[in-house]
């Protein structure tokens, strides 16, 4: 695939989705970079910002099956993954896998953070090796793949937070911000009104085979050696224990507990690649790289409880690495 | 910008970057240069002026100029590596100027092989439309950094302090005694067969000069000729090195001149006093003095300032004690006090003080007492004052006058009115003269230098309140 072809693509993407979610330009970005990308999405935001509506929008405008799973702490994981029911075919009685809502390209976790760990771990097998396993056997999932979760950051009684092991699994953390004043309007204009915006498919029948060549094409972006450095280097200030004479590990030290793994380094360079292919070029730069640093990241790294007490967040933290951390 | 282009229409983005790394390369190698080299100029100067200068041997002069030089390249070297920029920070460079978003880094970077090779041909041809947006020379000109010049102006100011303190150490240096220095001096010429006769010459000196048995004239005598030897065979002398140690041993001869020289226009300033104050505190340089030859008896060969009556009596000496205060520092003309002369005036009696100086001439070669005294006034004293100067209150003198805490001070008048009384013979039984009844000062009279000028020595501070 051309890399025209690839940023045209992306921009119908994001005008279509557009047409529906008033703002969020950067959160439909990310989201799609993070699709083209092969990875999953966790959404924050309180109730109302049109959340689940993305998703929804997303997997029309893809074409794509698309499944949404409210999570309840009453979720089994057989909900989700699908179970064995037995099924009479032919006068006889046999175990037949009835396929979950799992089972789809695009997959809406809504308030994943309410259903118990042992169902939210249901959802990790899926996300990380794109398939499931029910009663010793296991179940491709069909490509492409992705899960986007939401959750609320408000309402936390009753709520089971994700384990750092899932929150891992996600390529991007996004947080989904109220909008403005002149977006609150529009959004009024376009729902209150007899009107209603329709998204229309942007990808054919051979979508997939699409897709599979933009993910390709988004992991050939060239990527020079020391800006991989400089990714490494912010990586590696992320960690506590680790982080002796670097001037980074002031924060650092004061405030986290645990440092982002090696799949934040992924998610950074690929979320940059992925920029810089929505941005028609086929070379990363720093500014890809920094655009995408704290979605990558902001979930990976586990602050201690003196950074909880003094209300500093995930973001000021990197916000300081960026700056420290120099780029040669 | 047309030409511009032109001028890089030939090159690639690759070739840009190493001609810039290599530029930047040569801009550092400046500075590290510039940085370094005042200060290891400086060390060679100094290395070389010493050199010249004779302080330093040939060999350190070359060892601290091989190790400057040496220790100015490892400096620049260790400065100049690190400090070389990399690719990638020249490409960086490249980047910020033409606005590239990190083009000329990665197309710098990458290993081509190893990449997609549709995506780098589109990477090169997008970089290459940014050439037109750099000229290197006029981009990354080349500025002296104020280090240099903050070096330049510190190596100045060592140069400076450098000739500032030359002359501090040569002083400091040289103060060790000239017999040694001499003998150094003779050491070295030792090696050189041309020098063997100056350096018998120095090493006999040096050991004069440390003799106490040999006279000061003799010693005068001997360091002339020295000298004029040296002098001779500098002019001889083809050889620098050879130049060099004569102008040494000169050097260290004409300082020993200086030195007698010195000694003796102070005797004769000593001379040139007529009846001031003698002392016996140490004097430099009494080389050139007439030795007295002995004979006079004990008195003979000494000045001995007397008192006028008045002060002898204590009454004006140690003067009233109510007028003590009010008129001790301002005399009153006519005052018993202000006959004391002012040292620091020309002496108006100056006859006087010629005769004094002729009684003294006469004193010598009399009596039995074969000038013991006339011969230690040569010595230069030490330690404490001779006891007969400053006898404790009430203790009995030499001369029999209790509580005499004072030296005398002979008036030109009253030494002239002595040297006509001494005609008639002031003496004793055994025919030796008799002094005054006062404690005299043992410092023999200076010898007689006709139409000499008065006295220009001044009175010390410690007897202006006993006189007045």
């Amino acid at each position: 695939m051309e890399p025209e072809k690839f940023q045209e693509l992306f921009h119908r993407l994001e005008s279509e989705v557009s047409k529906v979610i008033v703002g969020h330009d950067d959160v439909i970005r990310k989201v799609l970079i993070a699709f083209f990308a092969g990875g999953h999405v966790l959404l924050e935001g309180v109730p109302g910002l049109g959340k689940t509506l993305l998703v929804k929008s997303l997997s029309q405008v893809l074409g794509m099956s698309f499944k949404r799973i409210q999570f309840t702490p009453d979720l089994m994981p057989s909900d989700i993954v699908g179970t064995q029911v037995l099924a009479e075919s032919d006068g006889r009685r046999e175990f037949q896998f009835k396929k979950g809502p799992i089972f789809a390209h695009v997959v809406l976790a809504d308030e994943i953070n309410r259903a118990t760990p042992k169902t939210q771990s249901a959802v990790l097998e899926a996300m990380e090796e794109k398939q499931v396993t029910v009663f010793g056997e296991s179940y491709a999932l069909e490509s492409p793949f992705m899960v986007l979760a939401t959750q609320n950051p408000i309402e936390l009684e009753g709520t089971y937070p994700l384990p750092e092991a899932q929150l891992d699994r996600f390529f991007f953390k996004l947080l989904v911000a109220p909008p403005s004043p002149a977006e609150l309007k529009e959004i009024l204009q376009r729902t209150t009104g007899a009107e209603s915006a329709d998204v229309s498919r942007v990808l054919s029948a051979d979508g997939v085979e699409l897709l599979g060549g933009m993910n390709q094409l988004l992991r050939q972006v060239l990527i020079a050696p020391p800006i991989e450095d400089y990714v490494v280097r912010l990586i590696h200030a992320t960690q506590p224990g680790s982080s002796n004479g670097d001037p980074a590990a002031s924060p650092v030290k004061q405030y986290l507990r645990f440092g982002s793994s090696p799949r934040g380094a992924q998610s950074v360079i690929l979320g940059a690649k992925g920029n810089a292919l929505a941005e028609g070029r086929v070379h990363v730069s720093y500014e890809d790289v920094a655009k995408v640093v704290y979605p990558a990241l902001r979930h990976r790294i586990i602050l201690n409880f003196q950074a909880e007490a003094e209300n500093v967040n995930a973001d000021q933290i990197l916000g300081a690495l960026v700056k420290q951390v120099p780029r040669t | 910008m047309r030409e511009l282009s032109g001028q890089n229409s030939w090159e690639n983005p690759e070739r840009l970057v190493s001609r810039l790394v290599a530029q930047l390369s040569h801009q550092v190698l400046w500075d590290s240069l510039l940085c370094f080299s005042p200060p290891l100029l400086v060390f060679i100067y100094m290395a070389g002026y010493l050199y010249h200068g004779a302080w330093v041997g040939p060999l350190a002069a070359l060892l601290v100029t091989l190790v400057s030089i040496g220790m100015g390249i490892l400096v620049v070297t260790f400065r100049y590596r690190p400090l070389v920029p990399s690719v990638a920070k020249a490409s960086r460079l490249v980047d910020e100027h033409t606005g590239a978003k990190d083009r000329f880094l990665t197309l710098a970077t990458i290993d081509p092989s190893r990449s997609p090779a549709a995506l780098v041909a589109r990477l090169r041809a997008e970089t290459a439309g940014f050439l037109d947006r750099i000229e290197l020379r006029r981009d990354f000109p080349y500025h002296v950094k104020n280090s240099s010049y903050a070096s330049l102006i510190g190596s100045a100011l060592a140069l400076l302090l450098f000739h500032l303190l030359l002359p501090v150490a040569h002083s400091t240096l040289t103060s060790l005694p000239a017999p040694q220095r001499l003998r150094e001096v003779a050491e070295k010429m030792a090696a050189r067969p041309r020098l063997l006769e100056i350096t018998r010459s120095l090493q006999t000196l040096a050991a004069k000069l440390e003799d106490p048995r040999v006279a000061r004239e003799e010693r005068r005598a001997l360091i002339e000729e020295t000298q004029k030897k040296v002098g001779e065979q500098q002019k001889k002398e083809e050889q620098k090195d050879d130049r060099d140690l004569l102008g040494q041993a000169a050097s260290t001869l004409k300082d020993l001149e200086q030195q007698s020289g010195a000694g003796q226009d102070r005797q004769k300033n000593n001379e040139k006093g007529g009846g001031g104050m003698q002392s016996n505190l140490p004097q430099e340089g009494q080389g050139k003095g007439k030795p007295s030859p002995g004979g006079g008896g004990e008195q003979k060969g000494e000045m001995s300032a007397q008192l006028s009556k008045d002060m002898q009596q204590g009454k004006t000496a140690q003067g009233d004690p109510k007028e003590q205060s009010g008129e001790k520092n301002s005399p009153k003309q006519g005052d018993g006090k202000s006959n004391q002369p002012d040292p620091n005036r020309p002496d108006p009696n100056k006859p006087g003080m010629e005769k004094g100086k002729d009684s003294a001439g006469k004193t010598q070669g009399g009596g039995d007492d074969k000038g013991g005294r006339g011969k230690a006034s040569e010595e230069i004293p030490h330690g404490t004052p001779p006891a007969d100067r400053f006898h404790q209150a009430g203790e009995q003198g030499r001369e029999g006058i209790k509580g005499a805490r004072y030296v005398t001070v002979q008036l030109p008048e009253e030494m002239a009115a002595e040297t006509k009384g001494e005609k008639g013979g002031n003496k004793d039984a055994k025919g030796n003269r008799v002094g005054s009844k006062v404690p005299v000062s043992n410092v023999p009279l200076p010898a007689h230098v006709p139409d000499a000028p008065t006295e220009t020595q001044q009175m010390p501070l410690e007897y202006r309140g006993i006189i007045r």
